[in-house]
């Protein structure tokens, strides 16, 4: 069985397995349609749902007009109705027009209507920096979201996990935030299973084992985390690297049981760090892990500045910037 | 039927002392469905009166009268079926009632009981409910327009013959919602209604003070759609126009802008005062000669539909089945507080369920 799996196994970009959840999931449910900005004809701009069109037709890969408050809108009132849309936002900076709608109708008609209503709909994004886009393509945003109660945020890291995670989002009873790396939408590579997969919403994964110190992070950082891990291995350091997946509702249990292990905690993300994600998970150890702790709970982060273009490598967490941190908790 | 886009004036049938000057006939309404449009009108008329006076008891925190846009809301909300959606704001009681809302539904929304639908999770005025396809509305004008639109794209997707209508006033056209929510709907054809409840006020700030347009329906053709404007206050236009939009809509014709010209007898809500800005006379002049109730009462006895005594009857009626359907409401429990932390999401998160038991403890139950 596991043999013949192996031979139907593909390399995938995360670009690709994400084309396939949708095509898996849009083939299986007919409720599932997905509307955007240029992703029709265009394929979208990162060529996502690229020949989606000629596939499932206009009624179900829907061209929008340029509104990114008419998007969301809309797919509020799809989910309602009993469709589960997938709203693509071409850059999850571009979210902000439709962010009143994301925050004060799709997180919360459940919770005021007493579950009269559900919104299970989807706004896929791509989000990060690392690609010379300034501050209008490159932010990190998840801590709005994050802080909205009734939605949840999912970012991938690998294609296996962005397709397993993206077939779970949808089929999710709740709003999802599904933001996508778009650093390495096609640098990294996964052999992907023949067919549909979920992988768990809520559960994060340990990309790497160690017994000395705990990396978290998500997304496009946790690459880095494991550049810095093979780092420190030259210095005889072994160190874990979790990969979060859902940073709403996030893994208490995997993130506990390592910090209880290594007693080292260097939370990674590219976002500026003062009321930052990350501050949710430093705060939680705080609380919860101060007997194991043997050094200071580390950020490293992105500055606490606006997402800049010329200056962006110097704005972006690298591996120097992971191994300080990593060695400032260390050498406590 | 002789009904017009884009007229300089609102269209009516009745003229403001009741005497027809539409094509009456050609709406198809029998005797006793000129009836049931009275009846509704008086019944939401009571309910709000009953429930503006919840707040003057210190029972409630909020309330925002229909008052005055009876005809609006009862006319234009009995064209629409079962099947049909609503998206409606602050001032839509009227239309929620008609679409099946119970009275006792209402006054347990109102004073935030377990009868409401939503369990009294929203102040007043946003409840809702599934199974009457009435969407709760929101604070935060205009954001039910879009998704209206949403829902009506998804209702030509599974090829019904279904539409959506939204209801919104003249103050939410200024939001970024309204133009987006009728351009998407005209682009896609969708079946949806915009409804205008134009009262002139947004709280305080008058029409012209909103908008350079003369009127607020001919702003549907800069997004390649008709636009009616009807006098609200008489239920027989309102009801014919929007009878127009809906066919047109369950035909594959598209979205319409109807622009109800109509005016609120109470304050913005329980919690303004309206003699800051209301011109002086002007409410008593709407309230004595333009009244949609007594205006088409009058048009009812002119018919010979209706006197003095049948007048009385329903009144006496009306005032006990509030009375009763109050009653529903008052003996309806109120939340307990662990149900504080249900339906944030479809089941709780490992979260929830830690901040559940800390939320238990500190109630001391289970």
């Amino acid at each position: 069985m596991a043999t013949v799996q192996a031979e139907k196994k593909q390399a995938f970009t995360m670009v690709q397995a994400i084309r396939s959840a949708l095509i898996d999931e849009m083939t299986r449910d007919d409720s599932v349609v997905t509307l955007g900005e240029d992703i029709g004809i265009r394929g979208g701009v990162f060529l996502v749902t690229e020949g989606l069109i000629d596939m499932f037709g206009k009624e179900r890969v829907i061209d929008t007009p340029l509104a990114e408050l008419g998007i969301i809108g809309a797919a509020i009132g799809m989910a309602l109705y009993g469709l589960r849309p997938v709203a693509e936002i071409q850059f999850i900076d571009f979210l902000y027009p439709g962010f009143d709608m994301f925050v004060s109708e799709a997180a919360k008609l459940r919770y005021r209507s007493a579950g009269e209503f559900k919104v299970p709909m989807v706004v896929r994004s791509p989000y990060g920096g690392g690609v010379r886009g300034g501050s209008y393509h490159s932010q990190s945003p998840e801590a709005y979201y994050v802080a909205t109660p009734g939605i949840k945020v999912v970012v991938p890291s690998n294609p296996y996990d962005a397709k397993g995670l993206l077939i779970s989002s949808i089929r999710d009873d709740d709003p999802v935030l599904f933001m996508e790396p778009k650093k390495i939408y096609r640098t990294v590579k996964s052999e992907l299973p023949e067919g549909a997969y979920e992988v768990p919403l809520g559960k994060a994964s340990i990309v790497r084992d160690g017994k000395h110190a705990t990396v978290i992070a998500y997304g496009a950082m946790v690459p880095l985390a494991q550049e810095g891990a093979v780092a420190m291995e030259k210095e005889g350091v072994e160190v874990e690297v979790i990969d979060l997946r859902t940073l709403q509702p996030y893994d208490t249990e995997t993130i506990l049981a390592s910090v209880a292990k290594t007693g080292h905690a260097v939370l990674l993300q590219e976002a500026p760090r003062i009321g930052g994600y990350m501050g949710e998970i430093a705060a939680f150890l705080a609380e919860n892990a101060i007997e194991h702790l043997e050094g200071p709970i580390v950020r490293v982060t992105g500055w606490d500045t606006p997402f800049p273009y010329a200056l962006e490598k110097a704005y972006m967490p690298n591996v120097e910037r992971l191994v300080r941190g990593i060695k400032k908790t260390l050498n406590f | 039927m002789d009904i017009k886009p884009f007229t300089d004036t609102p269209i009516k049938f009745l003229e403001y002392d009741g005497k027809p000057v539409g094509d009456i006939a050609s709406l198809g309404l029998t005797n006793e469905q000129l009836l049931v449009m009275y009846r509704w009108m008086v019944f939401v008329r009571a309910v709000d009166d009953r429930g503006y006076i919840l707040v003057r008891q210190g029972r409630a925190g909020f309330y925002a009268q229909v008052s005055g846009q009876e005809a609006s809301q009862v006319g234009s909300a009995l064209v629409l079926t079962k099947a049909d959606w609503i998206y409606g704001d602050h001032r839509s009681q009227g239309s929620q009632l008609v679409k099946g809302l119970k009275g006792s539904q209402w006054f347990a929304h109102v004073l935030g009981r377990m009868l409401d639908p939503t369990q009294g999770r929203m102040m007043p005025h946003g409840s809702g409910s599934n199974e009457l396809h009435i969407v709760p509305p929101s604070s935060t004008v205009g954001n039910k327009i879009t998704e209206a639109v949403g829902t009506a794209m998804a209702q030509r997707y599974r090829k019904t013959k279904d539409l959506t209508i939204t209801y919104f006033g003249d103050g939410a056209t200024s939001e970024g919602d309204f133009h987006v929510g009728l351009n998407f709907a005209a682009v896609y054809g969708s079946p949806v209604i915009f409804f205008c409840q134009n009262n002139q006020y947004a709280i305080s700030v008058r029409l012209e003070e909103q908008t350079h347009t003369k009127t607020i329906a001919e702003k549907a053709r800069a997004y390649g759609m008709d636009g009616y404007l009807v006098d609200g206050n008489d239920i027989l236009a309102v009801y014919g126009v929007t009878k127009l939009a809906a066919d047109k809509a369950r035909a594959g014709g598209g979205p319409t802008l109807i622009e109800a010209y109509t005016y609120r007898y109470g304050p913005h809500s329980s919690a303004d005062d309206d003699t800051r800005y209301r011109p002086k006379g002007e409410l008593e002049m709407w309230r004595t000669q333009r009244d949609p109730i007594n205006r088409f009462r009058a048009f009812l006895v002119g018919k010979k539909l209706w006197d003095d005594a049948k007048e009385q009857k329903l009144l006496d009626e009306v005032k006990a089945e509030v009375a009763e359907e109050f009653a529903k409401a008052e003996a309806s429990s109120v939340p307990e507080p662990l149900t504080v932390l249900d339906y944030v999401y479809a089941k709780r998160t490992p979260h929830l369920e830690a901040e559940r038991a800390e939320l238990a403890a500190e109630l001391g139950v289970s």
